[in-house]
């Protein structure tokens, strides 16, 4: 039991469960506050997700957008580059999906899996240029991709409004996309779940992105752990020095890192499209950028944690939506829950990562946590 | 309007103290970053402080009746939540980058949950009487022609704004103080060495700029406007930090990224009475920033490259030196 307790990952499971009780434990003393009726309120922020098939199904749409924002993000900051550019790559990813979709004559299939590409390829594609800054002139890759971020926002409306919007519409967006160029739905048409199918159907729209999700994590995770690529961004990330003098290309693994990352952020713009939205609109992606970052951090920036705080802050998410609408408290109470989470868990001297850090120091005689993730790096490498 | 009318309008009076106007909520998280990069803690919580700032001005305005009162208390929450983040990232060791989007996320929804509960509205708060703080017409100044026009009649913000920036350039070349702060962001072990607490340093150069962040934000909500908005500091945090970087972290330099930003942005103003679309228009601010740094990068090699060859000539010729004797 003893070992059980001092086992790394199962230490870091318990801290960041410590960190969320306590963030909703805050939330509710908040909520006692301000509401009429706080335990109702309360009730159906922690429960409304799950109290109708429709809203389950709300919370793993929100969940399959936040896991690839998550593994965008988990991919550049193992590489320690603090890019947060993944807004504007999901945007114009959901736009170029969207261009595709309604303009290019091709069958079903086709045009969608075309969609899938050019929305990869624009996600891809948006890294580049801050990429590029970093990589040869060093400019700090936050202020450019931030910067960018808002460009990218402005063709989004440009494009949207001068192009595609109808003069007639009364909104600031594209035509609805016909059903069947939608993604279909995730159950497959099998005689026996016909039932099922019908059923969830009829009540919510989660679409075969599940599996592409799925295949995303898998991917990301080998990209990561299991490529040479995969080993030399994270030496990247862990000692520049060590990674320059090892023999490795620096700068071309910091212009991947935040390209091949977009290829994510792209397919999270094609479920806004093709799944969500149904059709470009005008702030589709509002507030999701930073949405990304919260869910690497919970996730200790490793893909395989990315699914469960994907579908724990899509839970969150969903179930403040359910509270604002049966409730007087509003949803942001959420964003406040999330704050504290954010900053309990990365609080590396709270909770019980004291013990390790004295236990860390016993047995190596120093406790940079840095030199251990090289040393296990130089181990790998060997 | 023809091309004619706008570059006319550009070079009138009007649109230079539009240039001021749109830069002055800039200039104040701008020289908050500096401040805080110069100690080594870059504070990436500007964006979350001016909003919480804003928020904080316009609420306490509209309860009190007092504008000073007010401001004030837009300082000290900015303060507070400033030391609030210096205290995660030196006794917590939270990563500073992250504890920054931290209390930005908490800015965005504390002051939206707040103005809810307060207004019942979720989008600004025109339901309140929140107060202005007052224009200042220079005397003498503003009777001088053109440059009374451009200088005089801005909100008080905006004089300090310009102040602070000598102000801080006093500070941290000319005071004891600022010497350190420098010193412990330049070099932190050094710096202990030579007994300055780094720890204390560092937190009181973040309580310096969330007072900053807070002004800018207060400048927005009590002088640009006069409400708070959902969100109101719309990323000028973020540019603020852009311009530490441009400016080279020095404060002329600074003033001047700020500036540059807000002279596009006023450009970009005037270009959307031409035919051209708005969008496009809108960009040009942040595509002029982003080509300076990257111009900026480029100038700062060749210069360290330069340096390089410098000194190994000067080896080579010390050698060479020595070789003849």
């Amino acid at each position: 039991m003893k070992e059980f307790f001092r086992s790394k990952s199962v230490r870091e499971v318990l801290r960041i469960l410590l960190a969320v009780t306590i963030g909703l434990g805050l939330g509710f003393i908040i909520t006692l506050f301000v509401s009429e009726d706080p335990i109702g309120a309360y009730k159906s922020f922690l429960l409304g997700p799950l109290s109708r098939l429709n809203r389950i199904g709300d919370w793993l749409e929100e969940s399959l957008t936040l896991i690839l924002l998550g593994l965008t993000i988990c991919i550049v900051f193992n590489a320690s580059q603090w890019y947060i550019g993944v807004e504007g790559q999901m945007l114009l990813g959901a736009m170029a999906a969207g261009v595709v979709v309604l303009y290019v004559p091709l069958p079903a299939f086709p045009r969608i899996a075309l969609a899938f590409l050019a929305a990869m390829i624009a996600g891809f594609s948006w890294g580049i240029v801050p990429a590029l800054l970093k990589a040869y002139f060093n400019a700090n890759e936050l202020v450019t991709s931030l910067l960018l971020n808002t460009v990218a926002l402005k063709l989004f409306e440009y494009v949207l409004k001068n192009f595609i919007m109808h003069e007639t519409s009364r909104s600031v967006s594209s035509d609805m996309i016909p059903r069947d160029l939608r993604l279909p739905t995730f159950i497959p048409d099998l005689p026996f779940l016909q039932g099922i199918r019908d059923l969830w159907m009829k009540q919510t729209s989660v679409t075969v992105m599940v599996y592409i999700v799925i295949i995303a994590v898998i991917v990301a995770y080998y990209l990561l752990y299991k490529t040479p690529f995969g080993y030399e961004l994270r030496t990247v990330g862990s000692n520049q020095k060590f990674a320059r003098y090892g023999g490795i290309n620096v700068n071309r693994t910091i212009i991947l890192s935040m390209t091949v990352s977009g290829i994510f952020a792209g397919l999270a713009g094609v479920h806004l499209t093709l799944a969500i939205h149904n059709r470009l609109i005008m702030g589709m992606s509002s507030g999701l950028g930073f949405e990304g970052i919260n869910i690497a951090i919970l996730a200790g920036n490793n893909p395989l944690g990315v699914p469960i705080a994907g579908l724990l802050y899509g839970y969150l998410r969903a179930g403040a939506d359910v509270m604002e609408r049966s409730s007087d408290v509003s949803r942001e109470l959420v964003l406040v829950i999330q704050a504290m989470v954010l900053l309990l868990v990365t609080a590396e001297r709270l909770l019980p990562t004291i013990q390790e850090r004295i236990s860390d120091h016993k047995e190596n005689g120093n406790n940079n946590h840095k030199n251990n993730k090289v040393e296990k790096l130089e181990k790998e490498g060997a | 309007m023809s091309l004619e009318t706008v570059i006319r309008s550009i070079f009138s009076t009007l649109f230079l103290a539009s240039v001021i106007r749109i830069s002055t909520p800039i200039i104040f998280p701008a020289l908050g970053g500096l401040i805080a990069t110069n100690a080594g803690v870059p504070n990436m919580a500007l964006e979350g402080i001016m909003n919480i700032g804003a928020f904080t001005g316009v609420i306490v305005s509209a309860y009190t009746g007092n504008v000073w009162i007010a401001i004030l208390a837009g300082i000290v929450a900015g303060v507070l939540v400033a030391l609030i983040l210096g205290f995660f990232h030196l006794y917590l060791d939270t990563d500073l980058f992250i504890a920054g989007l931290g209390i930005n996320l908490f800015a965005t929804g504390s002051t939206v949950f707040l103005m809810y509960i307060l207004t019942g509205d979720k989008g600004n708060t025109t339901t309140l009487k929140s107060l202005s703080v007052p224009e200042l017409h220079i005397p003498l100044l503003k009777d001088i022609p053109y440059l009374g026009e451009i200088l005089s009649g801005h909100p008080a913000f905006t004089y300090i704004a310009f102040a602070l920036v000598i102000v801080v350039y006093l500070f941290l070349y000319r005071t004891r103080f600022g010497t350190h702060l420098r010193a412990v962001g330049e070099n932190p072990e050094a710096a202990t060495t030579l007994g300055i607490n780094v720890k204390t340093t560092r937190l009181i150069a973040l309580g310096i700029s969330g007072a900053f962040a807070a002004l800018g934000g207060m400048n927005l909500s009590m002088a640009y406007l006069q409400l708070f908005q959902r969100e109101m500091a719309a990323g000028r945090g973020w540019i603020g930090i852009a311009a530490v970087h441009l400016g080279a972290r020095k404060p002329v330099g600074t003033l001047l990224a700020s500036m540059l930003f807000g002279f596009a942005d006023a450009i970009a103003n005037q270009l959307g009475s031409l035919n051209i679309p708005s969008q496009l228009v809108q960009m040009i601010p942040y595509l002029v920033t982003v080509a300076a740094l990257a111009l900026y990068t480029v100038q700062q090699k060749r210069a360290a490259v330069e340096r390089m060859k410098r000194y190994q000539r000067e080896q080579a010729q010390a050698l060479q030196a020595e070789g003849n004797e």
